[in-house]
């Protein structure tokens, strides 16, 4: 039955290229200088976002969980990723906010129980518990504006949150939460897995001052009381720095001190909304401006759209050709070789071999396919 | 060299967000990323051909077609992949197709 499963084969396959890959890269690795360590995050990242892409099914969820574990006890305190996530690493680390070497956790968000990736608006703070979107396609799916990219939280085995914040210029921050600010009196807003959470802040903002200030000068962006487990924890998102912080901050974690001067100087600013929201807030007064017009516009034409006399910007509908598929964010793509491509008057033959299929968001394997269309 | 082809696919571009991640921490250049790169390549090629056996058909019309640099590319519309087991049915489809004859050149998608 070789067809019976192309759903067991695919995952096969891909294991075992992914270890292939990674044996045959290890010289390359060391070759460079590079530890074996990033070659172990590179795999584990590759394979969590197999995982998270749901293109393919069951890809070893329960290795993948043991191989975490004994990833975890092996990992030695490598300080110098920060990061620690280990069940045997004490609840609490209070590691100064400016010591942090500012490097992307990866191992730790791909470990972390629940990925939980935060993506600042403006406006809107969308938090999406486990929702298995990688932040490429948060950002993909979500309009953020311009300086914002998504911000990674990495929920550590300990219940630490830790916060990774790509910005535009591309150096990375990590901000650790105070640990001891736990509000339990707040309202505490359900968090549904791949909703859309409004941002909690003026609730929050009020005992956090404190516990916030060993932060760097960075606009603190609404925060969120996030559910871990059983522990509610406020975390503060940024998203934004003031450019004095981000010069100072860089991925190599360096300047410290800097960051450390910066610190008295610049109060703490607890702003409601984004860095760039002026611009959104005048947006979104046009659009509720171009609504009241459209409405007008509508009853004028009696909602026909062939006399255009008014505005035709915006009473000629959006042809969007997108909404005919069934799957608008899935290009249904085959890559592939073909063996030979004939054409008759406008029947066309395809006879193609070794591809691979993403078809409704599903992936399948094929040695041979032939096809038949018409032009 | 293999084709590049597939570095288009779901488990290519989640080796290429990893990288790119790595890269982003400087924990790898962007050089030693192109290299794993074209490792995969070799990987997947020489994975697919031995692994794989099965067949597929498939049907539709064709909107668009272009061969360009001995690549076809074509766009099909409701079409019906037919395989022993199941059938998948696609409003649209793009296929990408590299020459199966000699892997040649490699190409960049």
């Amino acid at each position: 039955m070789a067809n019976s499963a192309n759903t067991n084969t695919v995952p096969k396959l891909y294991r075992s290229v992914i270890e292939d890959v990674i044996n045959d890269v290890r010289d390359i690795f060391l070759d460079d200088g590079v530890d074996e360590q990033v070659l172990m995050e590179l795999k584990t990242l590759w394979e969590n976002k197999l995982m998270q892409s749901r293109a393919v099914d069951g890809f070893h969820s329960e290795e993948q969980q043991l191989l975490l574990q004994v990833q975890q006890q092996h990992q030695p305190q490598q300080q110098h990723h920060h990061h620690h996530h280990h069940q045997q690493a004490p609840p609490q680390q209070t590691v100064p906010q400016q010591t942090q070497t500012q490097q992307v956790l990866i191992p730790a968000s791909q470990q972390a129980a629940a990925p939980q990736v935060i993506v600042p608006d403006s406006k809107l703070i969308q938090h999406m518990n486990a929702s298995n979107m990688s932040a490429a396609a948060t950002a993909a799916t979500l309009a953020l504006p311009a300086g914002v990219t998504p911000v990674q939280q990495i929920l550590t085995n300990s219940g630490q949150l830790l916060q990774v914040v790509r910005a535009a210029n591309g150096a990375q921050y990590i901000f650790q939460p105070q640990q001891s600010v736990v509000l339990q009196q707040q309202v505490i807003p359900q968090m549904q897995p791949g909703g859309v959470q409004a941002p909690v802040i003026q609730q929050v903002l009020a005992p956090l001052p404190g516990g916030i200030s060993p932060q760097t000068g960075v606009i603190i962006q609404p925060q969120q009381i996030l559910f871990t487990g059983n522990k509610t924890q406020v975390i503060p998102t940024t998203v934004a720095a003031p450019t004095p912080a981000q010069a100072q901050i860089t991925a190599t974690g360096q300047q410290p001190p800097q960051a450390q001067a910066a610190q008295p100087q610049a109060p703490l600013v607890l702003q409601v909304d984004g860095t760039g929201d002026t611009s959104s807030e005048e947006d979104e007064d046009e659009e509720e401006d171009y609504d009241d017009d459209e409405e007008e516009d509508k009853e004028k034409d009696g909602a026909e759209d062939g006399q255009v006399e008014e505005e035709p910007l915006n009473s000629e509908d959006d042809v969007s050709d997108e909404e005919g598929q069934e799957l608008f964010d899935t290009e249904n793509v085959v890559v592939c070789q073909y063996d030979k491509i004939h054409r008759s008057k406008n029947k066309w033959k395809f006879h193609l071999k070794d591809g691979i299929m993403n078809l409704n968001g599903r992936d399948y394997i094929f040695s041979k396919a032939i096809g038949d269309a018409e032009w | 060299m293999a084709y590049q082809l597939y570095r288009n696919t779901t488990l290519g571009n989640s080796l290429q967000e990893s990288l790119d991640e790595l890269i982003q921490s400087q924990q790898i250049t962007p050089q030693l990323a192109l290299q794993v790169l074209l490792q995969f390549d070799n990987a997947i090629n020489s994975a697919l051909a031995p692994r794989v056996r099965n067949r597929v058909n498939f049907r539709g019309s064709l909107n668009t077609y272009r061969f360009c640099d001995n690549v076809w590319t074509f766009v099909l519309n409701d079409v019906e992949f037919r395989e022993v087991t199941e059938l998948i049915k696609v409003d649209k489809v793009k296929i990408v197709a590299c020459d199966g004859k000699n892997t040649g050149s490699s190409t960049t998608e």
